[in-house]
């Protein structure tokens, strides 16, 4: 401050005497006070060299001495130099501002647990897949749909009336005309062909009056909660779109398979941790079981699961990923069926093992899971395991194009679909009318 | 009389009461006398700006590990005060950063101290070094490292930390204290200071051997030919770097330099001068990482 301040009192004043003038700044401005200024603001016209950044200065540390007491100027209600600062009480205000809430330590809330709790929620993403979930849940991997599920449609009763051409339209509908734009999006043509399809299934109402007895649902919050192990795992979630039903489903495989799961080993994932993935929380209510639904609810069972792969924009799962996720929402919602019926506590058998079927798809390829809870007893590895039946990546057609493939002047692939396969829709219905007919 | 007179004047300036106002500003004042006297009082000037040499935030913004990839910042071979430091970096493709752990003997929070088992998830490419790097998950974590010269998906690999009296034949990839290791193995990701995180021999298809024991302490070779002595409980990875060609790759083209964000050099014809030639020397004396008491205390 001091060169400039000097140099205009120079150019100001010539007729100061140079030395007295320089010795009396001195004099005068090493108070460092509001000397010549102006009756506005004014700033400093220096700026400092170029440097590196000063480490960020910790503050000082304030060591307390039990029983000798700090004198500080909050008596004299202006800064000295030399006493220390007052530290004031911390002030809480005795009424409730939602706008000034200030949450207490996770230690303190009153439902925080030492031991932690993992978590599987409609977000995850299992680094394992189908074989950390099959670990999860005690389960039994069989590849196929049971074959007597698949002959369910074989009988033409429970064919729709035109059901390829029926089928080809609503594929059509989804793909192409479903939109004023020149394609229809992913999380679009996939959603209106799930629609498509379950309408056309429904039509079946008149022959099946079973199909009567059941309503869609969405949005609903799952919650389940089992121990494996020496760990708590929770299912917990916004699913999907789910059909329930007034009646349960009936049981796929008799009481002898079931006896002979108990002679398989399951799978290790070592040295991957079966936890893997799953998101840890130490605050959760132990035995949280909800189904989404209240207890007097008409349609208590659930039937099947419907998946979308494009429904959450900001979570994209690779294939075994969805699968994975399939097969835990339909144990969470079994094992809460399960616990509704027979309490809470673990049971090694269950009389009417409960069976939950879900479907998932992209737009163009499905996943069928059939899942059977024949067990809550899930804390051992060894008794009785609950079954899965699992067909994946089945395709609907192969491709659905807006403008002809054409490479080298040939056609490839021609506009329009191609490549509809009618046996996949036959096992959607299947899946349908499984308990309805 | 006359100096006594200036001092009384000056003085007079700096009462708080009245601001007197020598010619320049009382021109100032003047001009903007019209606005009458401004209502704020007197006050001590402030700098209003922050230094704006000093730009150098960082781009990180967590300090927890995570496996996601995170949008960098180039820097451009620009330092903090906003001038090249280094010349030729820039442009080049848009980068994410995956950190990557150097620390392999990390154990996990349930572990304590036991040797550990991971398997490689997948292992790809990364654009901020020249190794290739693998995806790991072991226990319930899930980490970045520098993957080795035949590593590939589903890979079981080990980390110990325990130094037997027998030494240990290694599988590629797996990784422990460099007293445990026979003489004559081909080590990368080189810790100098145990617990430190590997800083020397990341980079592709590099290779450090170790040449001998001497108690306590172990004497390396670098890939410069540098010869290093350090503590035998630093860890080390058994193998290669991955990546192994990649020396051997062709650019091809001025745009395939500047895509990798490599800038021209200057044009100027410089004279060479004593640092331009080859140079015939002796290996530099062997450099010491380890605090040796001094042979003169018996």
């Amino acid at each position: 401050m001091f060169p400039e301040s000097v140099h205009c009192l120079k150019t100001a004043a010539p007729f100061f005497p140079q030395t007295v003038l320089l010795k009396d700044l001195r004099r005068l401005c090493t108070h460092g006070g509001a000397s010549h200024v102006q009756p506005s603001r004014h700033f400093a016209v220096s700026r400092p060299l170029a440097a590196k950044v000063p480490p960020p200065r910790k503050p000082r540390e304030r060591v307390e001495i039990p029983g000798l007491e700090m004198v500080t100027y909050g008596e004299r209600m202006h800064f000295v130099p030399g006493l220390s600062k007052p530290v004031n009480p911390q002030w809480e205000r005795d009424y409730k501002d939602p706008r000034y809430y200030k949450a207490p330590p996770a230690h303190e809330m009153p439902l925080f647990k030492e031991k932690p709790c993992f978590v599987y929620n409609q977000r995850t993403s299992a680094l394992e897949g189908v074989r950390q979930a099959l670990w999860l849940t005690k389960t039994k991997l069989i590849p196929g749909l049971p074959p007597q599920l698949l002959s369910l449609t074989e009988s033409p009763a429970n064919q729709i009336p035109d059901q390829d051409e029926r089928v080809q339209n609503a594929i059509k509908h989804a793909r192409f005309w479903d939109t004023t734009q020149e394609r229809p999006g992913k999380e679009k043509y996939s959603n209106t062909l799930l629609f498509n399809l379950l309408h056309l299934c429904a039509t079946l109402q008149s022959s099946h009056p079973g199909i009567g007895r059941r309503i869609l649902s969405e949005k609903y919050s799952l919650a389940a909660t089992w121990k494996r192990g020496e760990d708590l795992f929770q299912i917990r979630g916004q699913n999907g779109l789910l059909q329930n039903c007034m009646d349960p489903l009936p049981e796929v495989s008799g009481k002898q398979e079931v006896g002979h799961t108990a002679d398989q080993v399951l799978e290790t994932l070592y040295p991957v941790s079966p936890t893997i993935d799953l998101q840890q929380v130490h605050m959760y209510k132990e035995q949280l079981n909800c189904t989404g639904f209240r207890d007097d609810y008409p349609y208590p069972h659930a039937h099947t699961l419907y998946f979308l792969d494009g429904a959450d924009a900001t979570c994209k799962l690779r294939p075994e990923q969805f699968r994975a996720k399939m097969l835990m929402f339909a144990f969470g919602n079994a094992l809460v069926r399960a616990h509704k019926l027979y309490g809470s506590q673990p049971q090694r058998v269950l009389d009417r093992p409960i069976t939950v079927q879900a479907v998932g798809t992209n737009g163009r390829i499905f996943q069928f899971l059939v899942l059977q809870l024949n067990t809550t007893d899930l804390s051992g590895d060894d008794g009785i395991k609950n079954q899965v039946w699992l067909d994946e990546n089945v395709e609907l057609y192969d491709f659905a194009k807006v403008r002809p493939l054409i490479k080298k002047k040939q056609v490839k692939v021609p506009a329009g679909l191609a490549g509809y396969k009618p046996e996949v829709f036959s096992k959607f219905l299947a899946l349908y009318l499984h308990g309805a007919v | 009389m006359m100096a006594l007179s200036c001092l009384t004047r000056a003085l007079r300036s700096l009462t708080l009461s009245q601001p007197a106002l020598f010619s320049s500003q009382a021109i100032t004042q003047t001009r903007l006398g019209t606005q009458g006297p401004k209502a704020v009082g007197q006050c001590r000037g402030f700098l209003t700006t922050t230094c704006l040499e000093q730009n150098r935030t960082s781009w990180k913004q967590t300090e927890k590990y995570t496996t996601r990839p995170m949008g960098m910042k180039k820097t451009g071979g620009r330092d903090q005060s906003g001038r090249i430091r280094t010349h030729g970096i820039g442009g080049g493709h848009k980068q994410k950063y995956r950190c990557i752990d150097f620390q392999r003997l990390r154990y996990e929070r349930n572990n304590n101290a036991q040797p550990f088992e991971e398997k490689v998830v997948e292992v790809r490419y990364d654009p901020c070094r020249s190794a290739d790097i693998a995806l790991v998950a072991g226990g319930s974590r899930k980490r970045w490292i520098i993957a080795t010269e035949n590593m590939q998906a589903g890979d079981i690999i080990k980390t110990s930390g325990v130094i037997g009296h027998m030494a240990v034949s290694a599988n590629e990839g797996d990784a422990y204290p460099l007293g445990a290791l026979p003489v004559g193995t081909l080590v990368n990701n080189l810790e100098i200071q145990p617990g430190k995180g590997s800083e020397y021999i990341r980079a592709a298809g590099t290779s450090g051997i170790l040449l001998r024991k001497v108690n306590g302490t172990v004497i390396l070779q670098l890939p410069s030919k540098q010869q290093v002595q350090v503590l035998e409980t630093c860890m080390v990875t058994v193998g290669r770097v991955s990546n192994i060609d990649h020396n051997k790759r062709i650019i091809g083209k001025a745009g395939r330099n500047r895509w990798l964000g490599i800038r021209p050099s200057s044009g100027l014809w410089q004279r060479k001068g004593g640092w331009a030639g080859r140079k015939i020397k002796p290996l530099p004396p062997m450099k010491v990482y380890v605090n040796l008491p001094s042979i003169s205390a018996q």
